[in-house]
């Protein structure tokens, strides 16, 4: 049982008319895993993810859940469960009632139910809430009786669209470890779907990158974000430098620079993570530095953003220590950029 | 926490006969076709129908297949088109004075009252409107007649020294008829119209200043345009068809398509009958189809989308 | 809006002319009504407050009769009529050709009521006698059922409306959520959607009962050979005239519908669906 992935999506993709919001696209998806679906709004995440519920049905291809085909079962008969953005909770229902409906449509016997949503409210921090309709309940209290609708159905899935969306930054952030700390504690396996990197940098053990109806990239966190595969990726995880151009014999064009590129196949790109560049007031004793002009300057607490125009080039972010604005780098001020040749990163076309 | 248990995890997967009548792609999803099946026999067909029907023969007291032209020859030869034709005047005046007075309505609701109150005052508008229409045509007698409330008022006023005798049983009666009929109609359909234009553009109409003549001509009228088609339409169509106006307030003789219409049926000339419900459908739909290659008019189903 | 910085004199005036013209729309039916109170009748000097006619009204067993067939037709029509109109809006929110299918669904309110009335008249005839001869039944002469179809196409456009502004409310969000938490398609509904559109339903119903109940042109086309209350009223109005006893069953219809519209508009303010 343990090889069989909670969930495998093989070839699955959605068209409405002439459009279409998802090409075919595989993964799977490990038993307990925290799964996160990540990309740009309108890029097909929430379809997939709506595909895995059962609440839309593929164009083609094929769902499996815990091995079995559901591509034709609909949400209820799916061993899912569902967090939605906002708005799903029953207004004509108490938060225990609402906790308890899908309970009471499997027709649990009236103690268990009780004591299973009682234990699912303790657990999400809603205990003494019970009576309470969801429109006297705060944007983060509605999210987490959702949660506990979805937890307390022991469903071996549990699917969160945008679940933190509605909640303004602060609570975003605290919400996130204590998702991270419930998918632990539960073991059951998460697939969250979210636009915000931060968010999923926090909670997942692997992320898919989904962007304009592909799954660009997946992997752990931090293989997303040192080592990037793919030019889109290092574009919307973290902030990278890219220097995009044809490159030939090894060598990509800057303005004027040659950079050595270590690959010996054509490259379309190279990235540079912006706190691994290296900023000089002159021109260093380097080959491969980059003349440019500072734009701008943030001040951002412990670092600080730049943004430096290279010369025949893009603007590229550079962030340095905040004590490195002592000696009074100004927009407009010439500069020249390097790193360490191991920390380019070289993207396929 | 335990992994999924057999009380929890999936529903069950035993299906009665009811979850699969009721399943997302079960027989149970023909019901929704129920309301348009019902239109299409008992509206749409009939009125289709009548086109057919009003080219048969005319039997003693029924009719049966064929083909002549016979009631239109009788509609179009007889004095009958002289009476259509007046309704129609009586008809395109009543949409014209409707407009004066229930247009500014729509304006005035969607312009100044607070957004929280105006579907509550236009909604009061549905009030006469849910009232029998025999019953108000009907109660306009004692208020236009020669005793009536407003001869009253007139003549305590000073206005008139005698009853004025031309408010009841004559044309204009039928007018003020139809105007107090279908005057609701030009207020839901004028704000109905301008709820679909957002509230910044009023705002930019104050903050640039433009005057109210300008701000109606060139923007108010050309926004609520949809609805303003809409509801002439319907009360141009139904002022040429309710029999019930001239039948309770206009004078000896007044008729208008409606009448004719009933009075070929008590006749039982059939195909005459179909004849001119036909022509009236086809006005109605012709008159639609204008308006909303000028103005599209599902512009009005915003609301609904 | 702009309301604050006009004239305050504009603004109320702007009010009187919207309430005065209420008023004159209404004004006929409450003099009506005044007049049916008056032990003198219409045009007498001298006021002297009764309700004599009104009990001279449920004293005619004929007038009781036709009480009785308007009330059964009424609830017959809003039974099926606000469940229908539940369906058109879930079909209008189902379909990709929502236009047509409003056309078609707000049709019967463009066309005047004696063109529908009478196309529907010569449908069901020819109808009643293709079936008689295939089948050798009457299954649509004129009687309640022609009555009660015919006063459907003409409250449906209404119910459909109503459910319609109701149903948009709703969250599609919690039907789907109702879905992921194992209920199908029909509990969904039933469980969380109805109850939350079931005060549009119920205001679709009042309006429909009140259309059905003062309904005149279809049903005297449609009818069998029995009278409902308008018909009644309406051939004896025509023939003997502006009775006292003329008024007093105009003021039953007025009052009939002013508490249900009264009643309607109550439930809705209270339960701010309007």
């Amino acid at each position: 049982m343990s090889g069989v992935p909670a969930v495998e999506v093989d070839g699955v993709s959605k068209n409405y008319g002439a459009v279409s919001a998802l090409k075919p696209t595989s993964f799977a998806v490990p038993n307990g895993q925290y799964f996160v679906l990540l990309g740009p709004s309108g890029g097909g995440k929430t379809t997939t993810l709506r595909m895995i519920a059962g609440l839309i049905r593929p164009t083609t291809g094929r769902v499996r859940i815990g091995g079995r085909d559901v591509t034709d079962e609909p949400a209820n008969r799916r061993d899912t469960a569902m967090v939605f953005q906002g708005f799903a909770l029953f207004p004509h229902m108490t938060v225990e009632q609402n906790v308890a409906y899908g309970l009471e449509l499997r027709r649990l016997p009236k103690d268990e139910l009780r004591e299973r949503t009682a234990a699912m409210l303790r657990l999400v921090g809603l205990t003494g809430y019970e009576g309470r309709r969801p429109s006297a309940l705060s944007g983060g209290q509605q999210q987490r009786v959702q949660l506990a609708r979805a937890l307390v159905l022991q469903t071996s899935i549990v699917l969160l669209d945008e679940p933190l969306a509605a909640l303004d930054a602060t609570l975003r952030k605290d919400m996130c470890f204590e998702l991270k700390h419930i998918q632990e504690s539960v073991g059951t396996t998460f697939i969250h779907v979210t636009h915000n990197q931060e968010e999923a940098m926090t909670v997942a053990d692997q992320i898919a990158l989904i962007a304009a109806g592909t799954l660009v990239e997946s992997g752990t966190p931090r293989a997303m974000y040192e080592h990037p595969k793919r030019r889109f990726t290092a574009e919307f995880i973290g902030e990278n430098a890219v220097f995009s151009g044809p490159s030939s014999e090894g060598v990509l064009r800057v303005g004027g620079v040659a950079l050595t590129v270590s690959c010996v196949e054509p490259a379309s790109a190279i990235s540079v993570a912006a706190e691994n560049i290296a900023m000089h007031r002159q021109r260093p004793d380097l080959e491969q530095a980059l003349p440019g002009t500072v734009v701008d300057v943030f001040y951002l607490g412990f670092t600080a953003l730049l943004h430096v125009e290279v010369d025949g080039g893009p603007a590229v972010p550079v962030r340095l220590p905040s004590r490195e604005l002592d000696v009074g780098i100004k927009a407009g001020e010439r500069v020249w950029l390097s790193w360490d040749p191991g920390h380019a990163r070289v993207h396929m076309a | 926490m335990s992994g999924p248990t057999d009380s929890g995890g999936a529903a069950p997967q035993r299906r009665t006969l009811w979850q699969a009548i009721v399943d997302d792609h079960g027989p149970g999803r023909l019901v929704l076709w129920i309301p348009l099946v019902f239109m299409v026999v008992f509206f749409l067909i009939p009125l289709a129908l009548t086109l057919v029907w009003s080219v048969f023969e005319r039997t003693m007291f029924w009719m049966e297949p064929g083909f002549t032209l016979a009631a239109y020859q009788d509609f179009f030869g007889s004095g009958r088109i002289d009476s259509f034709l007046g309704s129609v005047k009586s008809a395109a005046v009543t949409v014209g004075v409707a407009f004066v007075l229930g247009f500014p309505i729509a304006v005035f609701v969607r312009r100044s009252v607070p957004a929280h109150a105006q579907h509550q005052a236009v909604l009061l508008f549905i009030l006469p409107f849910m009232i029998s229409e025999v019953i108000r045509l009907f109660a306009l007698r004692p208020v236009l007649g020669r005793n009536g409330i407003v001869n009253d008022l007139l003549m305590s006023i000073g206005v008139v020294d005698e009853p004025v005798s031309a408010l009841l049983f004559t044309p204009t009666s039928v007018v003020i008829g139809e105007v107090l009929s279908f005057l609701p109609f030009m207020v839901f359909c004028g704000f109905l119209a301008m709820e679909a234009v957002p509230d910044y553009v009023f705002e930019l109409c104050d903050d640039i200043g433009s005057g109210l003549a300008v701000t109606l001509r060139r923007v108010i009228i050309p926004l609520a345009a949809p609805g303003i088609v809409a509801a002439a339409i319907f009360i141009f169509v139904n002022s040429l068809g309710l029999f019930l106006v001239p039948d309770l307030l206009g004078g000896p003789g007044a008729a208008n398509a409606g009448t004719l219409v009933v009075n070929a049926i008590a006749a039982l000339d059939f195909p005459l009958a179909m004849a001119i419900a036909a022509i009236m459908v086809a006005m109605m739909v012709v008159l639609l189809l204008i308006g909303h290659w000028l103005f599209d008019l599902t512009k009005l189903l915003e609301p609904f989308r | 809006m702009s309301h604050d910085y006009e004239s305050r004199w504009v603004y109320r005036a702007k009010w009187t002319y919207l309430l005065s013209v209420v008023g004159v729309l209404m004004l006929p039916v409450l003099y009506t009504l005044w007049i049916s109170f008056n032990a003198n009748g219409f045009g007498a000097a001298e006021y002297d407050f009764t309700v004599f006619w009104y009990v001279e009204l449920f004293n005619n067993a004929e007038i009781r009769t036709s009480l009785g067939w308007t009330v059964l037709i009424a609830a017959i029509v809003v039974a099926v009529t606000a469940p229908m109109g539940v369906l058109a809006a879930k079909f209008y929110q189902g379909t990709q050709f929502k236009v047509p299918f409003v056309f078609l669904m707000l049709s019967p309110l463009f066309v005047p009521a004696d063109v529908t009335a009478a196309a529907l008249l010569v449908y069901f005839k020819n109808l009643n006698g293709l079936v008689d001869g295939l089948i050798g039944v009457e299954l649509f002469d004129l009687s309640l059922w022609t009555a009660v179809a015919g006063q459907i196409t003409w409250c449906l456009p209404y119910a459909f409306v109503v459910i319609l502004v109701t149903m948009g409310r709703f969250r599609p969000e919690q039907t789907e959520a109702a879905r992921t938490c194992g209920a199908d398609a029909w509990q969904a509904f039933w469980q969380v959607e109805f109850p939350q559109i079931r005060p549009g339903v119920f205001s679709a119903g009042a309006f429909v009962t009140i259309l059905s109940f003062n309904e005149y042109v279809r049903t005297n086309f449609l009818k069998g050979g029995f009278d409902t209350f308008p018909t009644y009223l309406v051939s004896y109005m025509l023939n003997t005239g502006m009775t006292p006893e003329v008024y007093a069953m105009a003021g039953l219809v007025s009052l009939v519908s002013m508490a249900a519209i009264g009643l309607v508009l109550v439930v809705a303010l209270r339960r701010r669906i309007v």
